[in-house]
């Protein structure tokens, strides 16, 4: 992708049709869920959509495909937004962690942990 | 006695459409036989030329993605030639790799235009444009051939050749409409290629025949009118030089003295079948 001779025929081509990246999404059969296939490098949609189907649609593997400018993807990976610090395992449909619960009330009362106690969460 | 239904198990590999349709050629008049044969190894060598021409650039082209879409139009077009080679010996009773690879190069039919060497981008993509759009004007004139084997492969080419056209066309107006080297290189390419831009419609034997039957819906200077009036439309949109009149020269397929160049390509693509003759692979 970065040989010599590419860049400098990039180049010449002038700044307006410098390759942006497109990312592919294809589906492989009729009702299934778009799954990322990958990217191609374009310098506008038309042959974006010539590239992608190149790299992603050649035998057969997809019945459609979707074709989105990198830069129209917004990206979230703040970890405030998405991880928030607090314990949330209530929301989960296992409910609460009780493990570590159980483990300190079994120290409050004296007594031993039974052997399946280890195993007998619902951390899952 | 009943006769029971019963469904017939078959093994998967017959369910597999087979690419060329089998038929029964045996009430073909031998002459007409004779002239769609000799159509069919025009198309053949020119889909099989322009194949390998689109295969030097495995590697080179512009952009990594620009590369695997150019071999892959280089693929399909052998895939094309392996097709109406294929149906050709249905007719003949030839060998499709031997018309393929063991043929002198004096005895291709390909167009002249395709003898040019590949140059450079702008070069190979005016070429590339002039060929695809003259291919597709042939195509559509034997689309509803009489010959109903060819009609059928015809469709089948057609659902490809649309999108490489669909290709070419965004490059030829990309370099063409860029001011500078690009259609600098754009224009000189169409301007060397001019006189033999139509020889993919040169005069075939029989053509008359071919129309008459049905095969062919008209006459190969009717077909490269069309094609001319199509094309310059498109050139003179973008601005570039439109193709001159002139009808197709009559030797436009003519190889009795190869070009040199065409020969160089025909020692590439039979470097590996040369090896050993009559090998099995």
């Amino acid at each position: 992708m970065t040989s010599e001779g590419r860049v400098a025929l990039e180049g010449k081509l002038g700044a307006g049709a410098d390759p942006e990246v497109w990312e592919v999404f294809r589906q492989e059969k009729d009702g299934d869920a778009m799954r990322h296939a990958g990217n191609v490098r374009a310098p506008d949609r038309e042959l974006a959509q010539h590239y992608a189907r190149e790299l992603y649609s050649r035998r057969n593997e997809s019945v459609r495909l979707w074709v989105v400018p990198r830069t129209e993807i917004t990206d979230m990976a703040d970890p405030d937004l998405l991880q928030p610090p607090l314990d949330r395992s209530f929301k989960k449909p296992g409910g609460y962690v009780l493990r570590d619960k159980l483990d300190a009330a079994r120290k409050r009362a004296g007594g031993k942990a039974p052997e399946s106690a280890t195993e007998s969460t619902d951390d899952d | 006695m009943t006769t029971e239904m019963t469904p017939v198990r078959r093994a998967t590999r017959q369910l597999i459409q087979p690419d060329l349709p089998e038929f029964d050629s045996s009430g073909l008049d031998p002459a007409l036989r004779t002239a769609i044969a000799d159509l069919l190894l025009t198309m053949a060598d020119d889909e099989f030329v322009v194949g390998f021409r689109d295969s030097e650039w495995t590697g080179i082209a512009p952009m990594l993605e620009e590369d695997v879409a150019f071999s892959s139009l280089a693929q399909d077009e052998i895939g094309h030639a392996r097709l109406l080679y294929e149906l050709r010996s249905a007719l003949t009773g030839e060998d499709p790799d031997r018309l393929a690879f063991h043929r002198q190069p004096s005895e291709y039919r390909h167009a002249r235009l395709l003898d040019q060497p590949r140059q450079g981008w702008a070069f190979t993509i005016a070429r590339r444009w002039l060929y695809d759009t003259a291919d597709s004007i042939r195509l559509a004139g034997l689309a509803a051939s009489s010959f109903a084997p060819l009609a059928d492969v015809v469709a089948k080419i057609r659902r490809e050749e649309r999108y490489h056209l669909m290709h070419l066309n965004a490059w030829l107006e990309r370099l063409g409409t860029h001011h500078g080297k690009p259609r600098g290189k754009v224009l000189s390419a169409l301007k060397a290629l001019n006189p033999i831009a139509s020889s993919v419609f040169a005069p075939i034997a029989n053509e008359e025949m071919l129309v008459d039957a049905g095969v062919l819906s008209a006459p190969m200077s009717v077909l490269a009118a069309r094609w001319r009036s199509e094309a310059n439309a498109r050139l003179c949109a973008l601005n570039l030089r439109p193709i001159s009149d002139a009808p197709p020269a009559a030797d436009g397929r003519d190889h009795a003295v190869p070009d040199e160049s065409f020969v160089w390509l025909w020692n590439e693509f039979t470097s590996v079948a040369r090896l050993e003759e009559g090998v099995e692979w």
